[in-house]
């Protein structure tokens, strides 16, 4: 055989093994799930009626408070980003014990959602330890139910998503802020530019493509990673004041008979959503790259 | 810069530093510490010390809840599934990486863009289809998810390694006449090694944390992953605190241990997405 050609055959044959199983188990489902989008579907039999599954997620209003839900986990993402970075700012002034500092806020991240949830929900219990805290220090009555009020709710669960997420956020930016060359920093202190001067003119700017990476991958947590942490803390309520789209998914599809169909189609909802984004990513990426 | 900071800057560095790591730290030796009390004495006085340290909860989780069978479940489902990604991803990469042929860029972009479908978009179909196959409530059907959905990404990070494999060794691989097994078991496996390690971790500790999956494909008890049972079996003992956070911190040790373990590691691993 021709060298070329058994080059190009090695190629797709290593290829292969990888496409067939992406296929059975990614590209098929997805092409199945939009075709059932359109359907009324029970798992065995299916009509189809067209785009009444549509026309019922955006005019029964369910989807603008499933929607809410996500923007304000995605509203959140601000301030997490701003403790990590005062906490990365922070640690690369590498006073003694940095690392051990740096160590121990990772250890957060490595626990299941599943942990951070049930434990946190029992933390934040009515008669849990925060409460007896606060009223300790005399802020509360200690009766507050953190869990049946929507907006304390919300609170707990940003809780846990900031508790998850600060460790690593911590040690994303200090690999951006050692990325940036000691001779910059040199000169410009020679220069005499203080410290909030370099802050705000050399390490902020030059965090921008670890800023953008940071933003992006958590919005899309924002929209595709609360599952866990909502059904261990709140499954969803009170109501579905906290239920983010992927754990409707999940309710509609497994918890209620009949409706893959209106499932298969908020998916593709969820789908749609989630490629707006990573395209805004890929946008934001190149202009950065420069 | 390290030595022109005045008393006062430092001493609110070390402020800051030390009342994160308090939020941070403090549920974790909650966790622990209430494990080892009854329910009556956590009670009275949820933010206090056990009256007497009492480890009935353990024995518990050991005799009643069989927590090395939900270990084990999970370890066996954990370790074949990275089997299988691996002899999935390694050829693949592979060919990313090193070998020409047309429609590669082509195909890596698809490969690029599926790691961005979520994947609670196509578990239905999924699930039908493991139903069909008898393979709902049976480990595989989880291995089987938890591996192919991982292998975009796995490939993601192993074709960005194998590029720093060196031409040369290939070269001189092809002229001596080596056969394409070889190549791979010689020299493109034993070269990726601190890569694979990598990916073991990740994709190991997020699998033994995962929820989704084997919440959806098993349903009895004795098949579950450790952290669904947390979730599920000891939930039913809702209101007996201390038994529940002792699961909650038998599911958080294998990954602690990995990490304090293997740390660096996974900050290599951490790096590789963000910086670049």
């Amino acid at each position: 055989m021709h060298y070329r050609t058994k080059e190009t055959l090695s190629g797709y044959l290593s290829l292969l093994p990888a496409f067939l199983a992406l296929t059975a188990i990614i590209f098929y489902p997805m092409a199945n799930t939009f075709f059932h989008s359109f359907t009324k579907w029970d798992g065995a039999t299916s009509h189809w009626i067209g785009l009444r599954n549509y026309k019922f997620i955006f005019t029964n209003g369910e989807l603008w408070t499933l929607l809410r839900n996500n923007v304000i986990f995605l509203l959140s993402i601000p301030g997490i980003l701003l403790l990590s970075l005062i906490v990365s700012v922070l640690l690369f002034e590498e006073v003694r014990g940095w690392r051990f500092f740096r160590s121990l806020y990772y250890i957060p991240t490595i626990l299941s959602s599943v942990v951070v949830g049930l434990l946190m929900r029992m933390m934040f219990a009515q008669s849990g330890v925060i409460n007896q805290f606060l009223h300790a220090l005399g802020l509360s009555d200690g009766k507050l139910e953190w869990l049946s009020h929507v907006p304390t709710a919300f609170l707990v669960l940003i809780f846990c998503f900031y508790w998850q997420t600060l460790g690593q956020g911590a040690l994303i930016f200090l690999s951006g802020l050692s990325s940036i060359s000691h001779e910059i920093f040199e000169s410009s202190s020679i220069d005499g530019a203080n410290w909030w001067q370099r802050l705000f003119h050399i390490t902020i700017p030059s965090l921008i493509p670890t800023i953008v990476y940071f933003t992006v991958t958590n919005a899309i947590y924002c929209f595709i990673g609360l599952f866990a942490l909502v059904y261990s803390v709140t499954k969803g309520g009170p109501g579905l004041e906290t239920t983010p789209i992927d754990y409707m998914i999940y309710i509609k599809a497994f918890q209620s008979p009949d409706q893959l169909g209106y499932s298969s189609a908020l998916s593709i909802v969820l789908f749609v959503i989630v490629l707006f984004v990573s395209w805004v990513q890929l946008r934001l990426s190149n202009r950065f790259q420069e | 810069m390290a030595n022109r900071r005045s008393f006062t800057v430092n001493a609110v560095i070390y402020a800051v530093l030390i009342a994160i790591a308090i939020i941070d730290f403090y549920p974790i030796v909650y966790m622990a510490v209430n494990s080892s009390r009854t329910a009556v004495d956590f009670f009275k006085n949820p933010g206090g010390l056990p009256e007497q340290w009492n480890f009935d909860n353990f024995k518990a989780l050991y005799f009643r809840f069989d927590v090395l069978r939900l270990f084990g479940n999970t370890l066996y489902s954990a370790m074949a599934a990275f089997l299988v990604t691996m002899a999935l991803a390694i050829p693949a990469s592979f060919a990313f990486a090193k070998i020409n042929f047309k429609f590669r860029s082509s195909l890596y972009m698809l490969i690029i863009a599926t790691m961005t479908i979520p994947s609670i978009t196509f578990v239905i179909p999924n699930f039908l289809l493991m139903s069909r196959l008898g393979l709902v409530d049976h480990l595989w059907s989880v291995i089987l998810i938890w591996s192919i959905t991982s292998v975009p990404s796995n490939i993601f990070l192993l074709v960005s390694l194998m590029r720093g494999i060196p031409n040369e060794i290939l070269e001189a691989s092809k002229i001596d006449g080596i056969r394409y097994a070889q190549t791979m078991t010689k020299i493109v496996i034993p070269l990726s090694v601190p890569g694979i390690i990598t990916l073991a971790i990740f994709n190991t500790t997020g699998w033994w944390n995962d929820l989704f999956t084997p919440l959806i494909f098993l349903q009895s008890d004795e098949l579950k992953t450790m952290t669904v049972a947390v979730a599920t079996i000891l939930k039913r003992f809702d209101t007996d605190y201390p038994l529940l956070l002792s699961g909650l911190f038998m599911t958080s040790l294998p990954p602690m241990i990995i990490y304090i373990a293997l740390q660096k590691y996974i900050k290599k691993g951490l790096v590789i997405g963000s910086v670049k």
